[in-house]
This record gives structure tokens, C-alpha cells and sequence, in this order.
């Protein structure tokens, strides 16, 4: 028996994006430090393919960033049964042979389902940790540029000054 | 002596077997003695289809009470609720009978009939005894499932994690009149039970559970919080402070300790999220909190509200900074690892 299967999993998460300027320039801020890292834009949407198929996708308007893998697999199984049964009964014999043999072709395919569906998850999970690091520092970079321009708007900057710790401080002259 | 009133002469009334298994299980529930409820219903029983006078006199007899064990259960930590409410309001209709019958008949509960009138309070009152009596067990299980008990609002308000998929339940009976006294009463009770399924979740592996604890949580919260807010009775939603208060301080967050790691990604992520359903409850008490404090002294409800913000106290800006940050971490992509025990 042979089946193509198509295999998915995925995650979606929030960004926390704070609402320093209007949602509009926020999310235009985002999509500039997104695209910086190698992100497509279409519309309200940034959208990255990793090498390994990792598909990535943030939702500008809504702070959300999607995270998903698939993977099509033609899978391939046999089995193989035998009886031994009188003539007259062969044809009984025969569907009831059958109908064991797809429930065991259907067990083993499912079981290299499940394989591979820990494969992809494996596979997903693994990059989460440094995604979120990535993505964590574009948000970062946002945010910071969202402060300046609202500090710009205030007045004029005298002084920005970024530490190691991640603290912003911006001195403006009213 | 010769002032004494005569004493009027104890009858004995005689009821079958079956029917004073009935008298039982009620006085059981109702006092409450669960090991009696476990040993009454641990046997299955053919219960006649009808009960005898005598049987529904003494029934009525231990229904009368109810009121009075709710005061027990109520304890005096909010003061003497008998002297600030009187025991009205409180009725039962067939469908407690068709609780005891079933419970003894080893069904569970009741059927669902079609066009069966919702259930009274005293029957949603008898309903939580029942389910309190049963935790645990595979009869309360069974009792959980009965479409009666799904139909029970102040069932979910005290076992939403037993019901299952939200039913969609009105709950605002459960905000005014004698609805209101019994989950006043309940306040304590409600809050313990929220807490320990709270700290339940820490140990949930299987994300489909923790999804379907979540759901059944979120919308009796949504509802019930909802509810007090139409009938301007919040202040019976403080159960919620009360359960997550001690976590929040403590730094016991919802967070499951181990998902099974063969589920995919997606569902574990779902359950994480799901797990904040009582956090989600803090945040909305926190939105109700910041209404409180506009409330001016010139307001007509500026009295309620100071109460209200006192009641808030125990989770203040610190608890709720606290619960967004968990449900933060909760949504997270990568959620940080959760220590199996947490050391105070």
C-alpha cells in the first residue's frame, strides 16, 4: 500500500509589541527590524522560509508570530497473510484476509505517521528557543525606535544612551 | 414540671428499605458524611418508581436542613451568615429525587428529560453535595457526566473541571437573591477548590486534559464574572482573589512541569495558554480594580467600591504583574523550563 501524507504542527505566540506610537507606525517599526532579518512583506504580514522549511509568519496588526513546518511523505507498506481454507469457503476466507490485511497496513502507516510527526516536532521545537531570541531583539530594536521617535516629538535629544542590560535612557531638551 | 407543654408522641413511620436508603443518602449529603454517601451508593439498587408519603415527609424533613448546613460549611470566617440572611428562597423540585434515586441506582444522576424545568436552587445545592461527597470516585465522575449536573450552575462554579465542554450555562441566578447567600456561603470552599486544581495543572501531562480543564474554566469564569457584573454583586466573584492570591505570592504558577513530549508543538502550546484560565480571572478583577479606584467619595457606590479595592489588596499591582507576566510566559514561543518543586 502506498500513501502520501502531508504532516504539520505549529505555534503561535504573541509579540509583546507596547504601544508607544500608533499601532500603524509600531507595526511599520516591526516590519523594518523583520525585514533587516530576512522577513518578506505582503501587506499586513512579514513572512520568513528557513532553509529547512520553517515557515514564519508575523501578523503586524496583531502582534502575533506563527511558526510552522510541514513535510509530505509517500510512504510505502506490505504485508503479507496466508490461510490455508477449503474451496467452498475461499471467498470468505479471502475478504477476511483482506480486511486484516488493511487494518495491519493501517497500523504500521500509522505508526510511521507518528514518527514523523515527532519527527517535524522535534525538528520545530528545536529552533523555538532561538527564534523567540531573534525575534525578542527585532521587538527590542522596535521598541527603541519607537522611543526616540516619541522623545523627538517631546523635544530635542541631547543624549541616548543603551546598556548592556538592555535599559534605554534618552535625555531631551524641551 | 406542670409548666412544661405536653410532648407530642414520637410516631415511627415505617418506609421500605429502599426508601430509607433514599432518607439516608440525603441526610448524608446533606451533613455532610461522605464515606456514608461512598457506602450508600457503592451498591446498586432497583428503586421503585414511586415513593411512599411517609418516605417524601422524611425526605422533606432532611431537605429543611440544608439551609442549616450551609451556615456549618460557611464557618464564621465572614461572619454569622444566619444573622445577615434569612434561610428563604431555598426549594427542591422532583429532579432532587431523581438525584438520590439515581445515585442509589448506581446511573449516576438523573436522565435529561426534554422540557424539564430548570433546575431550583435547592436542587443545584443538593447537586453540589453530591458532587462534593463523590470527588474523586468513578461514581462522581459518572455523576458529572449526567446532563442534570452539566445543567447545575452552581455545579460549575464549584466542579468545572469534572463537566467537561462548557454547556453554556446562564449563572446569573447565582448572583442574586438566595443564589447569591449560597455562593457567599460557598466563598471559602469555592477558593480552596479553585486553588488545588490550580496546582493540579503543575503536574497534567497530557495536553488534551489540560485544554479541555482550561475551557471548562474559562467560560464559567467569563460567565460568572459577567454575571456579577450585570447584578453589581462582584464582590462574589472574590473567590477567585482568594485562591490565587496565596499562588501568586507564593511564585506557584500554573505552568505544567512536563507535557507529554510525543503531542505536537501546537497542542502543547494550546494547553500552556489554556492553563491561565484562573490568571485571566485575576486580570479581569485587576480591570475591575482600576474602575474601582475612579470611583469618587461623592459616587453613589463609592462605599462598595472601597470595599471591593480592600478585597483586591491581596493581589495588589504586585500579584497582578505577577499573573501577566505567567500568562505571558504561558503564550510564550519558548516557555522557560518549571522547577518540578517549588522550595518557599
Amino acid at each position: 500500500m502506498v500513501r502520501t501524507v502531508h504532516v504539520e504542527d505549529g505555534v503561535a505566540a504573541p509579540l509583546e509589541m507596547l504601544p508607544i506610537l500608533a499601532p500603524e507606525r509600531m507595526a511599520e517599526l516591526l516590519a523594518n527590524e523583520l525585514a533587516a532579518l530576512g522577513f518578506q512583506r505582503d501587506g499586513s504580514t512579514c513572512r520568513r522560509t528557513e532553509p529547512d522549511g520553517v515557515e514564519v509568519t508575523v501578523d503586524l496588526e496583531r502582534s502575533i508570530v506563527a511558526i510552522k513546518l510541514g513535510a509530505a511523505a509517500r510512504l510505502d507498506e506490505a504485508v503479507e497473510l496466508s490461510a490455508q481454507t477449503a474451496i467452498e469457503s475461499q471467498g470468505a476466507m479471502e475478504a477476511r484476509l483482506r480486511d486484516a490485511a488493511i487494518r495491519e497496513l493501517d497500523d504500521k502507516l500509522d505508526v510511521q505517521i507518528a514518527a514523523l510527526q515527532q519527527q517535524i516536532t522535534a525538528q520545530l521545537e528545536a529552533k523555538l528557543a532561538d527564534l523567540q531570541r531573534e525575534l525578542d531583539a527585532a521587538v527590542g530594536r522596535a521598541t527603541i525606535g519607537a522611543l526616540t521617535e516619541k522623545a523627538a516629538q517631546l523635544g530635542r535629544i541631547e543624549e541616548t544612551h543603551l546598556d548592556d542590560a538592555g535599559n534605554l535612557t534618552i535625555r531631551v531638551r524641551l | 414540671m406542670a409548666d412544661q407543654p405536653p410532648v407530642a408522641p414520637q410516631v415511627a413511620r415505617e418506609v421500605a428499605a429502599t426508601e430509607a436508603d433514599l432518607i439516608s443518602l440525603a441526610r448524608a449529603l446533606i451533613a455532610p458524611h461522605p464515606v456514608e454517601v461512598r457506602a450508600l451508593i457503592a451498591r446498586s439498587r432497583a428503586m421503585p418508581p414511586v415513593i411512599s408519603p411517609a418516605c417524601a415527609e422524611l425526605l422533606g424533613d432532611a431537605l429543611a436542613h440544608v439551609w442549616p448546613a450551609l451556615w456549618r460549611r460557611a464557618g464564621r470566617s465572614r461572619g454569622r451568615f444566619w444573622q445577615r440572611h434569612a434561610p428563604v428562597g431555598l426549594t427542591f423540585s422532583s429532579a432532587t429525587l431523581a438525584l438520590l434515586r439515581g445515585l442509589l441506582s448506581a446511573r449516576g444522576g438523573a436522565p435529561a428529560a426534554p422540557g424539564r424545568p430548570p433546575l431550583t436552587l435547592g436542587d443545584q445545592v443538593m447537586v453540589y453535595f453530591a458532587l462534593d461527597a463523590t470527588y474523586g470516585t468513578l461514581a462522581g465522575t459518572r455523576l458529572a457526566a449526567e446532563p442534570m449536573v452539566r445543567g447545575a450552575p452552581l455545579a460549575w462554579l464549584g466542579f468545572a473541571e469534572m463537566l467537561g465542554a462548557p454547556a453554556g450555562v446562564e449563572l446569573d441566578g447565582l448572583c442574586t437573591g438566595a443564589g447569591a447567600i449560597v455562593v457567599e456561603v460557598f466563598g471559602d470552599e469555592l477558593a480552596r477548590r479553585w486553588q488545588t486544581v490550580e496546582l493540579r495543572k503543575r503536574t497534567i501531562a497530557a495536553p488534551g486534559e489540560l485544554i479541555a480543564l482550561g475551557a471548562a474554566q474559562d467560560a464559567t469564569l467569563r460567565g460568572f464574572m459577567a454575571a456579577c457584573d450585570r447584578h453589581a454583586r462582584r464582590d462574589l466573584a472574590g473567590f477567585v482573589i482568594d485562591a490565587a492570591a496565596p499562588l501568586l505570592q507564593r511564585g506557584i504558577p500554573p505552568m505544567p512541569v512536563r507535557l507529554d513530549p510525543a503531542a505536537t508543538l501546537g497542542s502543547r502550546a494550546t494547553a500552556r495558554v489554556a492553563a491561565g484560565a484562573l490568571l485571566r480571572a485575576v486580570m479581569a478583577w485587576a480591570t475591575w480594580d482600576q474602575a474601582h479606584r475612579g470611583v469618587r467619595f461623592i459616587d453613589d457606590d463609592y462605599a462598595a467600591a472601597q470595599v471591593l479595592l480592600a478585597r483586591f489588596e491581596a493581589i495588589a499591582a504586585a500579584g497582578r504583574a505577577r499573573a501577566e507576566a505567567w500568562l505571558t510566559e504561558l503564550a510564550s514561543l519558548a516557555p522557560t523550563p518549571v522547577p518540578a518543586a517549588v522550595v518557599q
